[in-house]
């Protein structure tokens, strides 16, 4: 039988498959019936996975930049490039690009090597904005760094809020639980401007108007409070701080509330009791690039927690994770003021740990994430590594062009590798074995599947390479050996190693003495501490359409494309569909109602002009009935859209999806 | 028809034998998972009559999820272009199919061979086959064969027929082939009282339907009479259009399903070479159906879902197939993130359910 089971590694849900090959090459793919997460289902994405596992667009050969163009090298010249190039700068100016998408043991070791062997704390993944943002009140609140509730658990749960996220597309086989929940009679209520899959599964709606989330949130929040329906016993018992919440509900005049969020308030009120009498509630967010900010997911927190939904069976705030390893990214200690398992490097006591670990001192001065000091044109930054990047636009391109000195590691060709003076190649995920950590803390052992092309180092190999070349010798026999290493220095990972993860479908951190098989979920009775509230503003700007901009616009996600799509693009089913798209709508499209259709005077795929206060550009419109009359929504999957329009508001960029940017839009 | 007995014992023996001729495939139970796979078959004693029905169709020994069948290389400077067919002609023997799964073969072979064109590359998977099935004693919970007249029991396209009677499996024999391999082994004759024994199992698991395969149920032609005579409801194919994640997933685990895509994909060592790829596609993909010049016949996915079951259970496609062209082996419902698997589709359509 040839057929090795293995995890998907596209989104964060970490569906369970098996890997079928042929004379060393990735032929085929199946879903795992029995994995506890998916059960047998796949999407779009993981049933087309073995395309780009054998796909030719492979990096195959180290390469050295030389008069324009690239030479072919051998790795030992260039890890000497780069070992060579970074030394000849001060710490503070070099920078470290992690990849959501590496294994831990690969992301594990990029941090020791950064902080180890060049002595920067400069190091960042590049989605850095939603999920740390979501584990920013996560562990603020309850000390967990990771979803709280469980995707097994979705089933359990009786009432299930889907805020703001696309999720059907985003992370299927999430939403499809959250579709058999619903069939199974659980009340879904989704909160969002367009009307998504999921809305039009769930059981309420809510289309709010685009930027008013938050104050969707605390509309529900205060309609339990006011009408005394939060779970009174269990904010005694478990939650401290209510008062750093309550404040809110007096900033908000009652004929606000539907005039600013688009909703009826006898709606809200209605969704606020359903999830009050309910006896076990769930609420799912994106997480990530295109997540919400983290003042909106401290409304959430603290909306579930008043409602005494958190840390008990079929309950939980879950931040999802759209990319298979950024929960394991932050877990790794990819943050300029993070060490692994969320300690903060400020600790004394933890860098310490480290540094007797390492037998290497820890930099302690702080370090700025890569993408700041990219938009900073007075940044010390001169010399970046990037690692496995999945932009296919690259951003800051301008920024990274300007730098001394750029080198590129992965195992994909990818346009940032233009920018490169040294590229170093990496075996796939299927040619090593990795673990990766899900959205859910689920951490699973992926086998390896097939050998690496001839002289092709796995990531753990290169990086100890080049840490040996920086004059750190590590002693790694065997990549089982680095996940020793984090489980000594990782409390949420004490109990991990390969041996046990290679079988079984993995376990959800904490992994410890007190809980040898794992955690599914944050559990208020073992917390040995109060929940508490946490501390949210006082600010709600919503974006309202004027005269001049009357619609409002938002940007999000087309359906296959994803993160950017330069691994999408190696397939040949997904980009043969994203190819339709993008000849239906060469210049990318913006997504209006048929009535404002009507009124601009334009039909599907008809030109219009698209204007901002800080730009315009020119694209198709889609007349579709999924959003509203005056809000419009355009999917950035276009380069054009995206230089030319898009970058103009960096404001926008840096909020995501929930940000949004009045505009008119005129029949060209 | 020619029957015998092979000891439980020694079944095993049916795929020694073939394995000196052919590349032998059987149901095998992967140990990590439990998962039954049918699968290329390495250690014979790996082959489990006994495992439940295989995860996967048996449809990819012929049809693959993805194979090179040609390799082109055009050179510029001579106008010239040299091409090399890849068929892989390498005797097979599926020892063990479940008997929805040959059904579905046949279907394949009716697309692929029995039409106006015949696809050489399927032909020259398929010619050189030998098939042993294996009858369905108990039925296992995803399955409804009783409803697509699949099963289950075996009724034609095999070589040797396997039914468990206890002690003993009875051997029919379906071909020349099949009597050639059971002169070979030497078995003993089998009798009346035998075939018997095996009609009354085969009832039995019939019977069994109602307790163990309880999640699937398909009342076909019921619901046959409504797809083709147009009675099904708009509403309900938008009710369940809107339930469809456009995965793909059912049209790749089903048996019958013969959709393909054709990529060329180039060669970045190679200028002007390139590998033609043939992978399994799937209707719910819009651009599956997309024309060129960017018309779509079927764009809203509902159009799409309902194409796919016009395709499974119309009269037109019956013609095609000369049978339904869903097997009943239940797989799509375990693999959909919808929840819309053919039997509950049957259900909407039949009981004109809208939400």
């Amino acid at each position: 039988m040839n057929q090795k089971p293995g995890v998907c590694t596209f989104c964060g849900t970490g569906c369970g498959h098996f890997i079928g090959t042929e004379n060393n090459r990735v032929t085929r793919v199946y879903p795992s019936q029995n994995h506890p997460v998916s059960k047998g289902r796949l999407c779009v994405r993981g049933w087309n996975i073995h395309e780009l596992l054998d796909t030719p667009e492979r990096i195959k050969k180290p390469l050295v930049r030389a008069d324009g163009g690239y030479t072919e090298s051998s790795y030992e010249d260039a890890v000497a490039r780069l070992v060579e190039n970074l030394k000849k700068y001060p710490p503070e100016s070099i920078g470290f690009l992690a990849s959501p998408r590496s294994s831990n043991e690969e992301q594990y070791l990029l941090m020791k090597l950064a902080r180890a062997a060049f002595r920067t704390n400069n190091i960042s993944l590049d989605s850095d904005s939603g999920h740390r943002a979501s584990l920013n009140v996560l562990h603020a609140g309850t000390g967990m760094a990771g979803m709280l509730g469980s995707i097994e658990e979705i089933r359990k749960a009786e009432f299930i809020l889907v805020a703001g996220i696309d999720i059907t597309r985003q992370n299927p086989i999430i939403g499809s639980e959250i579709h058999m929940a619903a069939r199974a009679g659980a009340m879904v209520v989704t909160l969002d401007s367009r009307r998504t899959q999921i809305a039009k599964l769930s059981k309420k709606f809510l289309q709010v108007n685009p930027g008013a989330n938050k104050l969707a949130i605390l509309a529900l929040a205060r309609t339990i409070n006011d009408e005394n329906l939060s779970d009174a016993a269990f904010m005694s018992a478990h939650t401290e701080g209510f008062d750093t919440f309550r404040h809110a509900f007096g900033l908000l005049p009652d004929n606000e509330v539907s005039d600013k969020t688009g909703i009826p308030a006898e709606e809200i009120k209605a969704v606020a009791r359903d999830l009050a009498k309910a006896k076990s509630a769930m609420v799912f967010f994106s997480s990530g690039i295109s997540g919400l900010d983290e003042d909106t997911i401290g409304y959430i927190y603290n909306l579930f927690l008043m409602a005494g939904k958190i840390g008990r069976e079929g309950c939980g705030v879950n931040p999802v994770a759209g990319l298979n390893n950024l929960q394991g990214g932050y877990d790794m200690g990819l943050a300029p003021d993070l060490l692994t398992g969320f300690q903060p490097l400020a600790d004394e006591a933890v860098a310490k740990k480290f540094a007797a670990e390492w037998k290497a001192d820890v930099p302690s001065a702080p370090g700025t994430p890569v993408y700041e000091s990219l938009s900073n044109p007075s940044s010390k930054l001169k010399a970046l590594v990037v690692v496995d990047h999945d932009e296919g636009i690259v951003r800051y391109a301008d920024a990274i062009r300007n730098l001394d000195f750029v080198a590129y590691i992965g195992a994909f060709k990818n346009p940032f590798a233009d920018f490169a003076h040294v590229v170093l190649p990496i075996a796939t995920y299927v040619q090593e074995d990795a673990t990766f950590t899900n959205t859910e803390r689920r951490i699973q052992l992926s086998m390896k599947k097939i050998e690496p092309e001839e002289g092709l180092l796995p990531g753990w190999k290169l990086y100890t390479m080049i840490a040996g070349k920086a004059g750190q010798a590590w002693t790694y026999a065997k990549v089982a050996d680095v996940m020793e290493e984090i489980a000594r220095l990782t409390p949420p990972y004490a109990g991990v190693s390969h041996a046990k993860l290679s079988s079984g479908f993995g376990m959800q951190w904490p992994v410890n003495e007190k809980n040898p098989k794992g955690t599914g979920r944050f559990d208020v009775a073992k917390a040995g501490r109060k929940l508490s509230f946490y501390k949210v503003s006082d600010v709600f700007e919503v974006p309202s359409a004027k005269e001049q901009y009357p619609f409002l616009l938002m940007v999000g996600k087309a359906q296959h494309f994803w993160h950017q799509n330069n691994l999408m693009k190696k397939t040949h089913i997904p980009m043969r569909e994203y190819n339709a798209t993008l000849m239906d709508y060469p210049d990318g499209y913006v997504e209006i109602c048929p009535q404002s259709a009507k009124e601009i005077g334009v039909r599907d795929r008809w030109p219009v002009r698209v204007v901002s206060p800080h730009g315009e550009m020119r694209v198709a419109a889609r007349v579709s009935d999924d959003v509203r009359p005056n809000t419009a929504y355009a999917p950035y999957f276009v380069q054009e859209m995206i230089s030319r329009f898009l970058l103009g508001h960096t404001e926008v960029l840096k909020q995501g999806e929930d940000a949004t940017i009045p505009v008119r839009i005129e029949k060209v | 028809m020619t029957m015998f007995l092979i000891k439980k014992a020694d079944v095993g023996k049916i795929a020694q034998e073939l394995s000196r001729e052919y590349e032998v495939y059987g149901p095998m139970i992967e140990k990590s998972s439990g998962q039954t796979f049918f699968d290329r078959v390495e250690d014979l004693a790996e082959i489990n009559l006994a495992a439940p029905i295989p995860s996967n169709p048996p449809k990819a020994v012929v049809f693959p999820q993805m194979e090179r069948i040609l390799a082109y290389e055009y050179d510029r400077t001579k106008n010239a272009v040299k091409m090399e067919p890849d068929y892989r002609v390498v005797p097979k023997a599926l020892v063990g199919l479940r008997p929805c799964d040959l059904a579905g073969m046949l279907c394949l072979d009716r697309f692929f061979m029995g039409q106006e064109f015949v696809d050489e590359v399927y032909l020259n998977h398929r010619k050189k086959m030998f098939i042993v099935t294996n009858t369905c004693i108990t039925p296992f919970k995803q399955c409804f064969c009783v409803c697509t007249d699949s099963g289950p029991a075996a009724k034609e396209g095999y070589d040797l027929n396997l039914t468990d009677l206890g002690g003993e499996f009875l051997v029919e024999v379906g071909s020349e082939k099949g009597a050639a391999l059971a002169a070979k082994l030497g078995l003993a004759p089998a009798g009346d009282p035998h075939l018997a024994l095996k009609n009354e199992k085969v009832d039995k698991s019939i019977a069994m339907f109602e307790d163990i395969a309880v999640d699937s149920k398909a009342w076909i032609s019921r619901v046959m009479n409504r797809v083709t005579t147009g009675f099904a409801k708009e509403e309900v194919w938008e009710y369940i259009g809107d339930q469809c994640f456009e995965c793909g997933a059912c049209t790749f685990v089903c048996p019958s399903c013969s959709c393909f895509n054709i990529a060329d994909v180039s060669n970045p060592e190679c200028a002007g070479c390139a590998d033609r790829l043939r992978t399994w596609d799937s209707c719910s993909y819009e651009g599956y159906s997309r024309m060129a010049g960017g018309h779509n016949p079927r764009k809203p996915v509902e159009d799409r879902r309902n194409k796919r079951f016009f395709c499974k259970l119309s009269y037109s496609q019956m013609k095609k197939y000369l049978r339904p062209g869903c097997v009943g082996c239940g797989r799509c419902a375990w693999v959909c993130p919808g929840d819309i698997g053919l039997p509950n589709v049957v259900t909407y359509v039949r009981r004109e359910i809208t939400r």
